[in-house]
């Protein structure tokens, strides 16, 4: 055209910049008129006017035509004369490409469908799993520099003797706090008693914290010494619940009988040690109080970091051996230790945490990986259509902006559906975790799901830029030909397979870090515990200490024959500590006729009649405690079979005497049983007749032994009513029963395993779709090869056969490099795992099998269906 | 974002001038002629970017309307304008603003050139 030859000879710089300025529908021709012009002016006036004239239009038109083209796109303008021009405003075609692309979508349901579904189980996953775990392991918590506060080793187990001998100078710390757990016994008007954790401690406990009330003030000193005024602090969530007055500060509380004065109310979101702790109070230090049963938190001076203060700890064991000779068993000298606040509180938690969150982790770079692969696919089967839109004249740009919309609109769809799976998932969580109060304070993370989203439809975006890098490279031509022939014997898929064997290997890994958890925790429950859990329900109950000992007695006494007295119920006991519960006392002993070196103790748990039978504790020898073991019979005491086993190896152990403050005569032998940790060994128990006792504890564990058949939560229902019968000042603290109680002993590995199996359950669910999708693929790719081959008078097993042991080769290279990184990465389980190897075959075994065969059978489906061709009908379509 | 109606907004003076050379262009009112007509009467270059986006804006005012022509090479075709009616009221009309205006007024002529 001349037109054509014309403009090749005016300068083309300034043309260019004219033209990229200029709407598509009128570039073509303003720049044929421009170049029409300064053709004439050349012609005229010569080159160089002209080229100066073109550089001024171009120069002069850009302000003008940069708002012009803002304009057309900000009103929608198309002029009458461009109506059916190609190209019009640019947010109109977006608006046609996304119409088309939900067409598509909507002519692909499954595809459309398992893709969103697959990202936003990704998506939301991990968002709900880490919107838990952030606030456990990264946010702040309550405290003020929490780095300069730690916890003292030996926790419960410090005196107020000992804390009055180190106060004020412990070496490195700014301030040492005592406290203890209270529960105390709150009445409100004419409400009924409750009971509402809290915290008895010394003064400086806030000023440790670094936190202060943001009404009223916190403890000073002179508030913990005998005879101070009784005061308390509430927290935020207290306050409320007693109506929010703004005249709290100042009023009167109930608390165990007691009158005390609100001082202050902390602020909203406060806690410590954990946020079921709702009320602090000033404990009146005694420098008589030897009883071990208190923790010390301090914090260092302003600027040091706790972890570093090793040699001030030194000092300050120096410091308590000058005063106090330590046994053995109780040497505070022996691994001191300060924790950091966090750890302490939340240690136990982390590799469940880290764990879960791993897990999730994976499960979205499977999802990636599946969205990809079936969009692969996708995208593989539209490049004969591609070619053809191109061949008549299409808009490349267009073409690849419709794939891009396309994976656009899935990412959208994705993330409305994850939004939904983030928070149902994290409600989920909230509860299958073992995260007690912690989980009000956490929320859904939005911010990572933004980003998780981000990463997904990036993902997406890629795969789909794929096709569209050939379309530009302008081999579609090939394109054409191959999708005729169905690219007879090619390779291809090459991308795609990748991805399905990452895949395979990232549910293997998923699946046996979940079944390493798994082994581990049956092998908890295996554990002989020496008690029978079925069936056995626990009262925790906090007596009145009116009465002094005998009051207390004779309310044990009457509770516990009480809850015995109960329809449905065949026995009841109390103790002050349950099995597998930790804690409890440890007594020193000497036993009559033996030498006795100094340190001999044993655990010492005070118990009523009828506790051990409740229990189910196996009776190897002599009796039991019985009602006639009474305050002025002769002391007896039952011991267990390690017991046995240390200090009577040799002697008949019924009859033998034993003293502690007074003699005592072993009547009888239990079996073990797991009176600390679930995993710790047996160690040698005394059980004693809380009749014979010079003191009883204010908390009581009541335990009933329900009749079989019996409804044992009913049972707990009533039990609660009988205890506030019998005695309206006691406060039922909790009620549970054996079975959570061995539950709770198991730890978070339990909690664990449901959620990690959930996860590998989801992990084999998208390895299965990626690898029946790519096998689909794959056999879809070569139905023209193989339908000439039937034509041939081929059997059509080889198909079946070729197809098949391309899924399964993916699935079994999948499995391989996935057993391999599992093996790689197991030992970061390690703090979950009990008596199982990190290596261990039984898991790897059972993750791997599963998998394969899962895999094998999501390959053999499509593999019988491309058996199934028809010669004439595959060869006609194509 | 406020549009102008042709009743109730004068015309701006570069408006009024481009409305003129679509008269005068008759029927090869396209945007290259009429910026050469505009150029060639006010003796000043203009840039075709403005040019065009004021036709443009005349239209979306409808005081202009486009239709294609095709009248060069196969394929090829320009956007011709054309006054419509509302077009011709508000040029009259600000022609006759104007000479109401000028009524009775002389400029005085400056003494030295």
């Amino acid at each position: 055209m001349k037109n054509e030859v014309a403009r090749q000879s005016a300068p083309r710089l300034p043309l260019a910049l004219l033209r990229a300025l200029l709407s598509r529908a009128e570039r073509d021709e303003i720049s044929a008129d421009v170049v029409e012009e300064y053709h004439a002016r050349a012609a005229k006036q010569g080159r160089a006017a002209a080229s100066r004239w073109l550089w001024r239009q171009a120069l002069g038109s850009a302000p003008a035509l940069l708002r012009w083209g803002w304009w057309r796109e900000w009103t929608g303008f198309v002029p009458r004369a461009n109506a059916y021009q190609a190209g019009g405003s640019m947010l109109r075609s977006w608006i046609a490409d996304a119409q088309y692309a939900a067409r598509r979508l909507r002519a692909r349901p499954t595809y459309a469908a398992l893709a969103a579904l697959t990202l936003a189980l990704g998506v939301g996953g991990t968002t709900a799993v880490y919107g838990i775990a952030r606030g456990l392991l990264f946010d702040p918590l309550p405290f003020a520099n929490e780095d300069e506060v730690g916890v003292f080793w030996k926790k419960q187990d410090w005196s107020e003797q000992e804390f009055l001998h180190v106060r004020g100078r412990v070496p490195g710390f700014a301030q040492v706090a005592l406290y203890r757990p209270r529960a105390m016994r709150l009445r409100e008007g004419d409400g009924p008693l409750r009971l509402v954790p809290g915290i008895s401690s010394s003064a400086e406990l806030f000023e440790v914290l670094g936190a202060a009330p943001t009404q009223g003030r916190g403890f000073q000193a002179g508030d913990d010494v005998e005879g101070a005024e009784r005061v308390a602090v509430v927290s935020y969530g207290l306050w409320q619940e007693l109506g929010a007055s703004p005249d709290m500060v100042g009023a009167a509380l109930t608390l165990d009988g007691i009158p005390h004065t609100v001082i202050g109310i902390m602020p909203r979101g406060f806690w410590f040690p954990d946020p079921t702790v709702r009320i602090w109070t000033p404990v009146p230090i005694s420098a008589d109080a030897e009883t071990f049963n208190s923790t010390l938190v301090g914090r260092v001076e302003p600027g040091q970091d706790v972890r570093r203060v090793a040699t001030p700890i030194a000092q300050l064991t120096a410091l308590l051996v000058e005063r106090f000779d330590y046994p053995p068993q109780w040497d505070k000298t022996v691994n001191p230790r300060i924790t950091p606040v966090r750890d302490d509180m939340i240690g136990r938690m982390r590799p469940a945490l880290l764990a879960t969150l791993g897990a999730m982790a994976l499960i979205l770079l499977i999802a990636c990986a599946n969205v990809a692969a079936l969009m692969l696919g996708q995208v593989h089967d539209r490049s004969a259509e591609l070619a053809v839109r191109l061949a008549m004249g299409a808009n490349r740009t267009r073409l690849t902006r419709q794939l891009f919309v396309e994976a656009l609109l899935i990412a959208a769809a994705a993330g409305a559906l994850g939004a939904g799976v983030a928070w149902g998932g994290y409600r989920l969580l909230a509860r299958a975790l073992p995260l007690g109060a912690w989980a009000e304070g956490a929320v859904p993370d939005w911010s990572l799901f933004a980003v998780a989203l981000a990463i997904a439809a990036s993902a997406a975006v890629l795969v789909v830029l794929v096709p569209a890098v050939s379309l530009w490279r302008g081999d579609l031509r090939v394109a054409m030909g191959t999708s005729r022939t169905g690219r007879l014997e090619g390779r291809g898929g090459r991308l795609e397979s990748g991805l399905v064997v990452a895949e395979v290997a990232l549910a293997v890994l998923v699946a046996s870090g979940a079944a390493l958890v798994a082994h581990s925790v049956v092998k908890l429950y295996a554990l002989d515990t020496g008690v029978r859990a079925e069936g056995v329900g626990v009262l925790d109950v906090v007596i009145p200490t009116s009465g002094g000992l005998s009051g207390r007695r004779q309310t044990v006494e009457e509770l516990t024959t009480a809850l015995a007295g109960l329809p449905g119920v065949l026995s009841a006991g109390a103790s002050q500590v349950l099995p597998l519960r930790e804690g409890g006392y440890n007594v020193s002993l000497s036993i009559e006729g033996q030498p006795n070196p100094p340190g001999m103790s044993s655990e010492f748990r005070i118990v009523t009649p009828g506790y051990l039978e409740t229990m189910g504790f196996e009776l190897l020898d002599g009796r039991t405690i019985t009602a006639d073991d009474r305050d002025e019979t002769e002391r007896v005491v039952v011991i267990n079979q390690a017991f046995v086993d240390k200090y009577f190896a040799d002697v008949n152990p019924i009859g033998q005497r034993m003293a502690d403050e007074e003699t005592a005569r072993v009547v009888g032998v239990v079996r073990n049983a797991s009176e600390r940790r679930l995993t710790d060994d047996a160690v040698p128990v005394r059980y004693v007749a809380v009749a014979q006792m010079p003191w009883v504890d204010e908390a009581q564990s009541f335990v009933l032994k329900a009749a079989p058949g019996a409804d044992l939560v009913g049972l707990l229902d009533a039990a609660r009513r009988r205890v506030q019968e019998v005695r309206p000042t006691a406060a039922v603290r909790s009620v549970s029963s054996m079975s959570s109680v061995l539950a709770g002993a198991v730890g978070p590995a339990r909690q664990v395993v449901s959620l990690l199996s959930l996860l590998s359950g989801l992990a084999l669910v998208l390895g299965a779709v990626g690898i029946y999708g790519a096998t689909l693929h794959f056999a879809a790719r070569r139905r023209r090869d193989w339908a000439i081959r039937v034509a041939l008078g081929l059997s059509s097993a080889g198909a079946v056969t070729q197809v098949f042991n391309r899924g399964a080769a993916l699935v079994a290279v999948g499995v391989g490099l996935g057993a391999v990184a599992a093996a790689a990465l197991a030992r970061l389980l390690s703090p979950l795992l009990y008596d199982v190897a990190t290596l261990d075959p039984v898991a790897f075994v059972g993750a791997g099998s599963v998998l394969l065969a899962v895999g094998l059978l999501a390959a053999w489906v499509p593999a019988r269906r491309a058996g199934d061709v028809d010669p004439a009908t595959v060869l006609r379509e194509q | 974002m406020s549009r102008a109606r042709a009743d109730d907004a004068p015309l701006g003076t570069f408006e009024e001038q481009i409305l003129v050379a679509v008269l005068r262009t008759g029927d090869e009112a396209y945007g290259m002629n009429v910026r050469r007509e505009l150029e060639e009467v006010t003796g000043r270059e203009l840039a075709i970017g403005a040019v065009y986006a004021t036709l443009d804006r005349l239209e979306e005012k409808g005081l202009l309307d486009s239709t294609r022509r095709r009248d060069r090479g196969a394929g090829a075709s320009r956007r011709v304008f054309e006054l419509t009616p509302a077009g011709a009221v508000a040029l009259s009309e600000t022609r006759d603003m104007r000479e109401r205006l000028w009524q009775g007024v002389e400029v005085p002529r400056p003494s030295s050139s």
